[in-house]
Parts: structure tokens; C-alpha cells; sequence
């Protein structure tokens, strides 16, 4: 069983048209779809039809969805979850435009999740023959692909079992109140596979979103994208800096209706037998900003 | 134009037409709390003591519930003043951050006000 990625985030916006300039000329998705108060994008080393969907009306998340290796991954994950005592219900195939039939539930946390298997294949904007290394014309910052999200929850711990018995995630690292085996979880971060987080939970309230990352390759294009956004009078939350969780390196930012965003590259590779890092609160500060070293007062109290 | 007095240190800020709050005090060399300035996270709300103001963008419910939008409070990032107002900051003061903003919005201010001051007749170039 394997829930290969985040396959699409879907947010409100309060004006869809200055979100539109956002994450098409300033993160350069590309549009697919827009259908009533939705529009659909898709980034450019993306194939699925669209891992972006943008609501107007509101801020703050609406769903995230996950995208399963296998058809029976399906009935797995349902099983888990009810066993763990959620309700699921099953989705069909086009109540998200271009997706496949599926699972919906609300997690202890308050945060919906949809589990497919199957989306329209696009593509990459590179194509699979002799695919060159990137497409030329790229707008903006050209972020290749959504990478994970940071949600916030009462009680983080019972997320991450939550995940653990459902999705088949582990923890990479952990922020605890000690180091006792009876410590509190503050924060984790976890994975299905490699990449060192696909989502990550903060003590906080539920329901809440706290950011969405785009991937980037390296130090220089997140210095890049940092310069872009004060290009186009983009609110940065902090940055270009480093995680001292993950070891990414990182800018926060905020979209045009608040919600924040993230650009993130490097980060190194998880597996499930490396031994988990854990943090504790008096390094919190330099575990989440590596270089400032204290935590800025946005970082656990801005949420949309 | 109308201006933002700071309620209890008096200081008086000079908006420009159609300017947010927020916008006005950094302009003028200020920082406050802020988070995403957008409109989203609402930590840079203020309470409006006198005055009118209205919202630049649809505000989302999560952010401002029906007393909210009732009640004077004022979501700064996104509230463009109609009338002069006075307001009163939450948790924190203004912190100066740039003086020469401050002195510019100043020599604004009293600009403006002499303006108003001067009697109706014919414009003449300043």
C-alpha cells in the first residue's frame, strides 16, 4: 500500500483574479481547467492534471488530495480509517474535474482529504521523449511541482498515529517537550517514502492551514524567487533561509488573499530505517529558522 | 485626505487617496504586527474609535465574524479610511522604524491641512 504524493492542494481565495495573477505570473502554474468560482493549475514537472485548485470566497483550505499507487489502496486506506474511527464516504469519479472515483474524510484534525488513484495525465511540460532539462519559457519563479503542506491540530500526536495507521507515513523528525519516552508531541513531520516531508503537523488549532510548499532545486533559485517576489510586492514571511527541520531551504511568503506559501528545495532523503531527528522547544528557534534562531511571532499564531 | 490619529500617543498619520491603514502607518516610517497583509491571517486588527472606514476586498468570514464588522473593529491591512479616524492599536504600540518616512508624512499632513484651512477661491499652483 503506498500513498505515492500530495497530489493537489485546494484553497480559498477572497478575489480570484489577483490569486490568478499570483500563481500563474508570479509561481508560474499553468491553468487547466476553471469551471464556476475554480480555477485549476498545474505545474510544469507535474503530469496529473492539476495539483492547485483555487475557490473563491473564504481563505484557508478547503481539501488536500493524496494520490495512491494502487486501485486497492483505496479499500486499505478506508479499512484503516474506519478502524481508527473516522467516517469515510466514497467520491466518484468527476466530482473533482479530471479525478478518478476515491475516499473523503475528515481527519481528527478537521482537515478534509480525498484519497484517488486515478487523474487525467497532462503531462510534463517537457515531455518523455528526450526530455530536455526544463521548458524554456517559464513565468515567473516556474516552481516544478507542489511539494507538501504544514496543517495545525490540537493534538499533533494523535495526528501522527493517525497518519502512521492510515496512510502507512513515519515521522522524520519531531518536535518534542523532552526527550521522555511520556514526552508531548509539539510538531512532526512525516512521509510515505523519501521525501523527507510530504506533511507536516503544528500544534495549533484545527482546521487551520499554515502554508503549502512549491519545489525548488537549490539555494539560487530560491534566492531567485525571493527577488521576484519583491518584484511584485509579494508579502515575505521570512527568508531566504534555512530549516534547521529538514535542513530545506526555504522563503515564506503569502498569497494575495493570505494564505501562506512556501518555496522549498533540498531537504535530504528520508528513509524509513534513518533514526528520527527530534527537536526540543529550546531549540525550536533554530530548528525551524536555522539562521535567525528564534522563531518570528507570525510563525505559530498566522494561519488562514 | 483623510489621516489616522493614533490613539493614546496622538501622533496623526497622513493617508494617500484610496490607502489601507497598514499601508498609511509604514508609509509614515511605523511597524506594527502584521502577518500575511493581505487579509487573511488577522493579526492586524485595530480598533477604530471614531471615523469611517470600508474594506478594499471581500474579507473573509474567518477573519472578521458579524460583530466584527460591526463593532469598530478594523481589519487594518485591508480598511481604506472614508473619513478622518482614530484608532487604537492592539496588544502593542507603533514602533518607528524610519524616521525621514515620518517627517515626509508629516510635512504631507500639515500640507493637506493648510489646504483645507486656506479659504475657497481660485487654485493656484503651490
Amino acid at each position: 500500500m503506498a500513498v505515492m504524493r500530495m497530489g493537489y492542494a485546494h484553497v480559498r481565495v477572497t478575489d480570484m483574479a489577483e490569486a490568478k495573477d499570483h500563481y500563474a505570473n508570479t509561481m508560474g502554474l499553468y491553468e487547466t481547467h476553471s469551471e464556476g468560482n475554480k480555477t485549476y493549475y498545474k505545474a510544469w514537472d507535474e503530469w496529473d492534471h492539476h495539483s492547485v485548485v483555487l475557490e473563491e470566497g473564504g481563505v484557508g483550505l478547503v481539501k488536500f488530495g493524496w494520490k495512491v499507487e494502487y486501485s486497492s489502496d483505496l479499500d486499505e486506506i478506508e479499512k484503516r480509517a474506519t478502524a481508527f474511527g473516522v467516517t469515510v464516504e466514497r467520491m466518484s469519479k468527476g466530482e473533482n474535474p479530471e479525478i478518478g472515483d476515491g475516499i473523503r474524510f475528515t481527519t481528527p484534525s478537521d482537515h478534509v482529504f480525498e484519497v484517488y488513484h486515478e487523474a487525467t495525465c497532462i503531462g510534463t511540460e517537457v515531455g518523455t521523449h528526450n526530455p530536455d532539462a526544463f521548458p524554456r519559457h517559464l513565468v515567473g519563479v516556474g516552481v516544478p511541482a507542489l511539494d507538501h503542506a504544514l496543517i495545525t491540530a490540537e493534538d499533533p500526536g494523535l495526528m501522527d498515529r493517525f497518519l502512521t495507521a492510515v496512510f502507512d507515513f513515519y515521522p522524520t523528525e519531531r518536535v518534542q517537550t523532552s526527550l521522555d519516552s511520556d514526552a508531548d508531541i509539539i510538531a512532526t513531520w512525516m512521509t510515505s517514502g523519501n521525501q523527507i516531508h510530504q506533511l507536516a503537523v503544528l500544534a495549533g488549532p484545527n482546521s487551520k492551514l499554515h502554508h503549502f510548499a512549491f519545489r525548488l532545486g537549490d539555494w539560487v533559485e530560491v534566492g531567485r524567487a525571493a527577488d521576484l517576489f519583491s518584484m511584485d510586492d509579494v508579502p515575505i514571511d521570512i527568508g531566504p533561509t534555512r530549516h534547521g527541520i529538514t535542513r530545506g531551504q526555504t522563503v515564506y511568503f503569502f498569497d494575495p488573499s493570505g494564505n501562506r506559501n512556501e518555496v522549498f528545495a533540498g531537504g535530504y532523503l528520508a528513509f524509513r530505517d534513518r533514526p528520527m531527528s527530534v527537536w526540543t522547544p529550546d531549540a525550536l528557534g533554530k530548528g525551524v529558522f536555522y539562521h535567525a534562531r528564534e522563531l518570528n511571532d507570525a510563525f505559530t499564531s498566522v494561519l488562514t | 485626505m483623510p489621516t489616522v490619529r493614533i490613539h493614546p500617543t496622538g501622533e496623526v498619520i497622513h493617508l494617500e487617496p484610496a490607502e489601507t491603514v497598514l499601508s498609511g502607518l509604514y508609509r509614515a516610517g511605523y511597524s506594527y504586527t502584521v502577518g500575511c497583509r493581505r487579509g487573511g491571517c488577522a493579526i492586524c486588527k485595530v480598533d477604530c474609535r471614531s471615523g469611517e472606514f470600508s474594506y478594499d476586498h471581500p474579507i473573509a468570514d474567518t477573519v472578521l465574524d458579524e460583530d466584527e464588522r460591526t463593532d469598530g473593529t478594523c481589519l487594518s491591512c485591508r480598511a481604506v479610511p472614508t473619513t478622518d479616524i482614530t484608532i487604537e492599536l492592539r496588544g502593542e504600540d507603533v514602533r518607528l522604524v524610519n524616521p525621514f518616512l515620518r517627517q515626509i508624512n508629516e510635512k504631507a499632513r500639515l500640507r493637506a491641512e493648510a489646504l483645507a484651512a486656506a479659504p475657497a477661491g481660485p487654485t493656484t499652483q503651490e
